[in-house]
């Protein structure tokens, strides 16, 4: 057991390990998504600017933290970022699924690796946009250490949440086998819902409890309300505690659907 | 002990009747009417560690279904299949360890990267020693030439070279029971003579065994002592490729050089033996070598008119599976 314990992990990040290089293999798209993702910030900072007018202060937000929460949203976007419909739907079609089934692996482990890997790539190439953020359009970076540390364990477990929950929908195209709708539905839900684009508390009460309800936002919305401020320090452990229900409370979910998914495949042959 | 054991073994998939216009299909969507259809139909084989074993049959017969049975990926319906004494659905992972699958269609390797990226991340994940890995590494740079293969992506491979690179992917980690399914499609005799050569020489010696499907029947003359021959399901045939011959290459030809023109020839023959061709000065005999012999047939036409020259011809593989396919043995 303890040998085991020592053995798997490095399995799994030799994985991990092969997402940035993957990524390499297409540059082109980098420099894209960076005029993209610039263009995408410079509207919601001038948006977010024009709502406010002369305005002090919405749903007790200033503008001045709107902004800042606005633009830490925009640059830790890839938390949002579970790309594990297409990914499904790819394999499924293309056969792949079956020479992952053929690993002497965990599948969702396999998974959850790959996700990290690719959460760790987009993180590093997001350093241009938060230099933009930062020298284009002001971001001021919180200073404390303790809120980074909050944070940083805020967002691993919310992104954790977050990928057992995709993964449970993902497992859905083993049925479907259609991928591109429900990715682009994804997609929208993702970057509303996640928090990215409004501030949780401007949010209707209705609204606000569907996006907690769901787990886009324990992504985004609710770490980045701990690097802001918005969530105050003496709150953490008690969003900590939701978050870890929430991983859960998934975890368990996505292995009950995967296990009745992977009867589809391997009873029905795909 | 055997190394393969199979049981029984059968797959029926549920296969969703679909009634033809736009009406059919939306019946279909509140009330999905489904059509049973047996792949795998009770079948039994061993196989012994070291064996070759070459897995033929016509499309859609059920060799894919079989080894995707055997690698665990797909669950039986009934019936049992042991690999190395495990359950290979049951014990996927174990089993995984210890196999090594080629899908000639498919790729398992990481299109965008250069092989040795796929192969590290593989000698990885099967923890390959890291001293053995070189050593593998070296033999397949020299038996499948791929020495300057290892730095190419993938997607800019050749068929050929991305066969071989499938083969070094899936024997790096030198599995005991490997599953080659049509490692040969689509590929030059010269790919697929150093294919063969490549099996065979990795088999030798290594104890690895090797189930092999394919409709190259080079492959299963060059490679295999041991066929098992599959039609709708069920295994119509199992034992060596001499068998085959014996119990199905019923008919021998003889071509006879005659003096005087063969057309005009018409000779008294062994019951059983036909005329396949008569043109010119070559006439060309079939005869059925379980009622004469081809000594009879060839003494009893040169007693009857000038024979220059003759040869005798065996029934070569290809024809012999083409009459079992189309149900020699069925009747």
């Amino acid at each position: 057991m303890i040998r085991r314990l020592f053995r798997e992990p490095p399995k799994y990040l030799a994985i991990l390990g092969m997402v940035p290089k993957v990524f390499m293999a297409y540059q082109l798209w980098f420099w894209i998504g960076l005029v993209l993702s610039t263009i995408a910030m410079a509207i919601l900072y001038f948006f977010w600017r024009a709502v406010y007018g002369g305005t002090q202060a919405i749903a007790g937000l200033t503008l001045d933290t709107t902004l800042t929460y606005i633009l830490l949203a925009q640059v830790f976007r890839p938390l949002t970022d579970v790309d594990l419909i297409y990914e499904f739907g790819y394999n499924l079609r293309e056969g792949g699924i079956v020479h992952h089934l053929l690993r002497p692996l965990n599948f969702q482990g396999m998974f959850y690796a790959q996700s990290l890997g690719n959460l760790a790539t987009q993180m590093v190439l997001q350093i241009p946009m938060a230099l933009v953020a930062t020298f284009v359009f002001g971001l001021r970076w919180p200073a404390d250490p303790v809120v980074w540390g909050a944070f940083l364990v805020s967002a691993i477990m919310g992104y954790t949440a977050l990928f057992f929950f995709v993964y449970s929908v993902a497992c859905l195209t083993f049925y479907t086998t259609e991928v591109w709708g429900l990715g682009v539905l994804f997609f929208g839900m993702s970057l509303f819902l996640s928090g990215g684009l409004v501030p949780l508390a401007m949010m209707p009460g209705w609204l606000r409890t569907v996006v907690l309800s769901i787990p886009f936002a324990q992504a985004l919305a609710v770490p980045i309300n701990i690097l802001t401020g918005i969530t105050p320090l003496a709150q953490v452990p008690q969003v900590w505690l939701s978050q870890l229900v929430w991983v859960v409370g998934l975890w368990l979910a996505s292995n009950l659907v995967f296990r009745v998914a992977l009867r589809k495949v391997t009873v029905q042959g795909g | 002990m055997s190394v393969i054991e199979v049981s029984q073994l059968t797959k029926v998939f549920r296969i969703p009747k679909k009634e033809p216009g736009l009406g059919g299909a939306v019946k279909g969507l509140f009330r999905p009417r489904f059509e049973a259809k047996t792949a795998v139909d009770h079948i039994d084989f061993k196989m012994d560690s070291g064996e070759i074993v070459g897995y033929i049959g016509v499309n859609g017969a059920g060799k894919s279904t079989t080894i995707k049975m055997l690698t665990g990926v797909l669950l039986p319906t009934s019936g049992s299949a042991r690999i190395l004494g495990r359950d290979p659905h049951r014990q996927r992972v174990a089993n995984a360890r210890e196999i090594g699958v080629v899908f000639g269609q498919r790729t398992q390797l990481w299109w965008d990267l250069a092989l040795i990226e796929s192969l590290n991340l593989i000698a990885r994940i099967y923890e390959v020693p890291p001293a053995r890995y070189r050593q593998m590494l070296e033999r397949f740079s020299e038996t499948l030439d791929l020495g300057d293969l290892l730095k190419v992506p993938v997607r800019n491979m050749s068929l050929g070279q991305k066969m071989r690179a499938e083969l070094a992917a899936a024997l790096i980690h030198e599995p005991k029971v490997v599953y080659l399914d049509e490692p040969t499609i689509g590929l030059d005799l010269i790919v697929k003579e150093r294919i063969r050569e490549f099996i065979r020489s990795q088999c030798a010696g290594t104890g690895m065994t090797v189930l092999l499907t394919t409709h190259d029947l080079g492959d299963i003359e060059e490679l295999c002592q041991r066929v098992l021959i599959i039609d709708a399901g069920r295994i119509l045939f199992d034992g060596p490729i001499s068998a085959i011959r014996d119990r199905f290459g019923k008919y021998r030809e003889i071509a006879f050089e005659t003096v005087a023109p063969a057309a005009g020839l018409s000779l008294k023959l062994p019951r059983g033996t036909e005329v396949v061709e008569a043109s010119e000065h070559r006439l060309r005999v079939r005869f059925d070598r379980t009622r004469a012999t081809a000594s009879q047939v060839a003494s009893q036409a040169m007693n009857q008119t000038e024979v220059l020259d003759f040869s005798l011809s065996e029934p070569d593989l290809a024809s012999i599976v083409k009459q079992i396919y189309n149900g020699a043995l069925v009747k």
